[in-house]
């Protein structure tokens, strides 16, 4: 098994590596980096909850090598924050207590981010399809609906 | 236990107990505080201007953390964001049993409620004999009394540390007006405790743990739960060994561990391609429908009041007279999948002898007697810490995976050891909700009046939680000793107990024949999903009642009230009628409705939903509306979070979700291979929270799935012109029911 030196660019900050070079992203975020905001849910790409933005497009992280996002700027759940505190999807998430176990949650706030850091008021259609694949169980849908009205709204 | 409380069941006599002491102007502090009546039992007040308040319960999804602190806070006043909920630990924490049932709110919540008043009062009397002043001089400002005539004050900090505080005991009930003196909101705004961290990505669930050399980990599970470890292939277990990967091997219970989490996970796929089992026996014979009628079973009789007796199960009636109708009806579900988002997980480390568990158990207590059992170890040496997991709606993978990780880490001690399902472990290895079927046979006659009613459950155990005496309900303990046979479930008698919870009718149809049937050899592997046999009975109760009424061309409204008389049960009907009535019906869009009172003794919730079948059947919801009466309101929005996500949660069973298998294997692997509901199905809800106050608390966790399912299959009936019997309610198995009819 070969390391190979990765450079990455994660939440504004330059990073460096030494990883297996078949590593996925999420286990250089979550083990390597310590930002376990990301969560790991299915390892398939299927339930959205390892999403990140890779150049401001949401991305699973579970299924793609880390190694071939070295010259692009990764973001994060704990790198959404700005100098003002929270950004707008993550404050209306939290004046709806839009979540239930929040395990989903980053993935879906990742999600939205991509859509509405963009595009002050998206369309239906640009929000389900940005959404489409993020997976909630405890049906958290509800508030979370409520928090993109509010998006919508302001 | 006097006969006349087990006839009724326990559940049933402490909730009439309760709602007779309210009608003797009382407030009943719940069975926790007959367990720990000591304010100290409850409170802490080791933090500067924090009150920390323990509980037996954990947060699962359902934010009782916000809901405890939001009922101490009001009582004490002193402010929610001073109030923490300590995160249950077994070493300090009371033992309030399972956060299970629907009953967090209304045992913890009772006893924090009881303990929180008596703490206030004694605080108030122990200020004012201290200050040796009147009630009129002071002033009570978030957990301080002053004087105002000499500006000195007293905290609960400083009555904290006094012999009062630490002897005080707490009563077991208290005036009821003592409450209502407090005069607070039900509908206060509050961020709820959890949700600052899950935003911003700094919430710690157990799967974010990180000690010092520690060791990640997953089981190398077999193709199904009769396989047998017979061998590696190719040198594999050597090949791991000199890249310092770990094999832990006991009989057919195998691990890998290693302080890189991926390197566990990439050689996790490669051993499963090179290891050897042998298949002792197959996974199923046979179609679970054909398993559930043709099985060897046993049936108890349900009477009165949901409790099941070994009784002689009488003949179905015949009513022959024309003024009567006579209908038949079979009602089917499939297994249905908890399904995390994220897969279950614990941490374990075993030092000095003592094991200590991270872990998001429902029953950290009984998981606590249960590791003492396996590794013939002092409870007291063994302690439980809960730290958050994934969602977590029953008895589902967080007991096994806990144990799993003791087993582990009593092989490699003095180092934590975190191990995680993977996503397929979590679909293929989980106990799941039973699959069931239904038979009824209901009489009405052309009056309108129901006046004869069976009800045949049939259905696997819901009931495989492990203990100290059942630890082969760890799915491992079973690879461990190399035991492949299936265990016997013996049937539960209690009130609405498993299979027939929620077969009686709370409806007054005249005469009742109720049968629980246990069906054994059955496939899959099940036990506690979110409500248990109620999803099944409600749905077919109130599927079957829709088509009796249809008979005779009664409005589902009135079916269900002329034959109720619980008043507050006609009330939410009513309520959802007048909720449903304000908002136009859209076109080409059909209503259903659905109603229950969870067991007969929690909470009351009636569901309406208007959805749309579209010429490919592809089905759309479209509005719902949920009234829900759940007692006294201690958070009127964690009430609503909780039946909205239950109304979510139901609906995806409801059209999508039923786990595969065939005679080797579970298919229903991944999500791809099980669908969910997204957010392209999501109906507008509107819910209606009636506020009974000074009644008892009653949960609202599971209230809402029966009368969901039903509202949706009705408003499909209404569709197409007849009900589809089969769950979940997809494209196929809707054209199946209209070819065969």
């Amino acid at each position: 098994m070969s390391k190979i030196e990765c450079n990455l660019n994660i939440n504004g900050k330059n990073k460096t590596v030494n990883i297996h070079e078949d590593k996925p992203l999420i286990f250089v975020i979550r083990d390597e980096l310590g930002l376990t905001g990301t969560k790991l849910g299915c390892g398939l790409g299927q339930c959205g909850s390892c999403a990140v933005l890779i150049d401001g497009e949401k991305k699973n992280s579970c299924n793609v090598l880390a190694k071939d996002y070295q010259n692009c700027k990764i973001t994060t759940i704990e790198g959404l924050k700005t100098d003002k505190g929270l950004n707008k999807v993550q404050q209306a998430f939290k004046q709806y207590n839009a979540a239930q176990c929040g395990y989903c949650t980053s993935g879906i706030i990742i999600s939205l981010s991509s859509v509405f850091l963009k595009k002050n008021d998206p369309t239906k259609k640009e929000i389900l399809s940005c959404l489409e694949g993020q997976l909630c169980r405890c049906g958290s849908h509800a508030s979370v609906m409520k928090a993109i009205d509010k998006l919508k709204a302001s | 236990m006097p006969l006349w409380i087990s006839c009724i069941g326990y559940e049933s006599y402490r909730q009439i107990k309760s709602e007779l002491i309210f009608k003797m102007n009382s407030f009943y502090s719940g069975p926790s505080i007959k367990l720990y009546g000591k304010l100290r039992n409850w409170f802490n007040f080791d933090k500067n201007n924090v009150l920390q308040v323990y509980s037996g319960k954990i947060d699962i999804g359902q934010h009782i953390s916000s809901t405890l602190a939001l009922i101490s806070s009001k009582i004490t006043g002193i402010n929610y964001d001073q109030v923490e909920i300590i995160k249950l630990d077994t070493d300090i924490s009371p033992n309030e049993g399972k956060t299970a049932s629907s009953l967090s709110v209304p045992d913890s919540g009772s006893a924090i409620k009881a303990a929180s008043l008596s703490l206030r009062k004694a605080f108030i009397k122990y200020s004012i004999k201290t200050l040796n002043v009147n009630f009129e001089d002071i002033v009570f400002d978030n957990g301080i009394i002053k004087d105002i005539k000499s500006n000195r004050s007293i905290s609960y900090w400083d009555f904290a540390k006094t012999n009062e505080f630490n002897d005080l005991s707490i009563p077991e009930k208290f005036d009821e007006k003592e409450i209502r003196e407090f005069n607070y909101k039900n509908d206060q705004k509050i961020e709820i405790k959890t949700i600052n961290d899950i935003v911003t990505g700094n919430y710690e669930y157990v799967h974010d743990m990180v000690f010092p050399k520690m060791l990640h980990a997953r089981i190398i599970r077999p193709p199904n739960y009769f396989s047998k470890f017979v061998e590696f292939t190719n040198n594999i277990n050597h090949k791991l060994d000199e890249l310092g990967i770990n094999l832990l091997i006991k009989n057919s219970f195998l691990a890998i561990l290693s302080t890189d989490e991926y390197l566990v996970v990439k050689y996790l796929d490669i051993i499963k391609q090179n290891i050897v089992w042998e298949e002792v026996k197959k996974l199923s014979e046979d179609t679970v429908y054909n398993s559930l009628k043709n099985n060897n079973k046993e049936s108890l009789l349900v009477k009165s009041g949901g409790e099941a007796f070994y009784e002689n199960i009488p003949s179905l009636k015949e009513f022959k007279d024309k003024n009567y109708t006579t209908l038949t009806s079979e009602y089917k579900k499939g297994y249905l999948m908890h399904g995390p988002i994220g897969p279950s997980a614990a941490c374990a480390i075993f030092t000095d002898k003592k094991f200590t568990i991270y872990s998001h158990s429902q029953a950290l207590y009984d998981l606590k007697l249960s590791c003492s059992e396996y590794f013939k170890i002092d409870p007291n040496n063994i302690t439980l810490k809960f730290r958050p997991g994934s969602g977590c709606y029953g008895h589902n993978g967080a007991d096994d995976v806990a144990f799993e990780a003791a087993v582990l880490s009593e092989k490699f001690p003095d180092i934590h050891i975190l191990l995680k399902w993977t996503r397929e472990d979590e679909h293929c290895w989980e106990p799941y909700g039973s699959a069931s079927l239904n038979k009824l046979t209901g009489v009405i006659n052309d009056e309108g009046k129901i006046v004869y009613w069976s009800n045949e459950a049939f259905s696997d155990t819901y009931m495989t939680r492990p203990s100290n005496t059942e630890l082969h309900n760890f799915i491992s303990y079973n690879f461990i000793i190399n035991n492949f046979t299936k265990h016997k479930s013996t049937p539960k008698t209690k009130a609405h107990m498993g299979i027939h919870r929620n077969l009686d009718p709370l409806y007054d149809f005249g005469e009742n024949r109720l049968v629980k049937n246990l069906v054994h050899d059955l496939p899959l592997r099940t036990s506690a999903l979110r409500t248990l046999g109620a999803f099944s009975n409600v749905i077919a109760l109130e599927c079957f009642l829709n088509e009796l009424a249809k008979t005779k061309n009664i409005n589902p409204f009135e079916i269900r009230i002329n034959h109720l008389r619980d008043e507050r049960a006609i009330n939410v009907i009513k309520n959802l009628k007048d909720h449903m009535i304000i908002d136009i019906q859209i076109d080409g869009s059909y209503r259903g409705i659905g109603f229950s009172r969870y067991k007969n003794s929690a909470a009351y919730c009636a569901v309406g939903v208007e959805l749309k079948v579209y010429d490919d059947l592809e089905i759309k919801l479209i509005n719902a509306w949920i009234s829900v009466d759940a007692g006294e309101v201690a958070y009127e929005d964690g009430i609503k979070a909780q039946v909205e996500g239950g109304f979510i949660q139901a609906a995806s069973w409801s059209l999508y979700e039923e786990v595969k298998f065939d005679t080797k294997e579970i298919i229903s692997k991944d999500w791809d291979t099980y669908k969910i509901i997204e957010f392209d199905n999501i109906p507008n809800i509107k819910t209606s929270v009636i506020d009974q106050k000074g009644f008892p608390y009653l949960g609202v966790g599971e209230v809402v799935a029966g009368p969901t399912g039903a509202a949706i299959s009705n408003a499909i009936a209404d569709a197409l012109g007849q009900t589809v019997k089969t769950m979940p309610f997809t494209k196929e198995i809707i054209t199946k029911e209209l070819l065969e009819n």
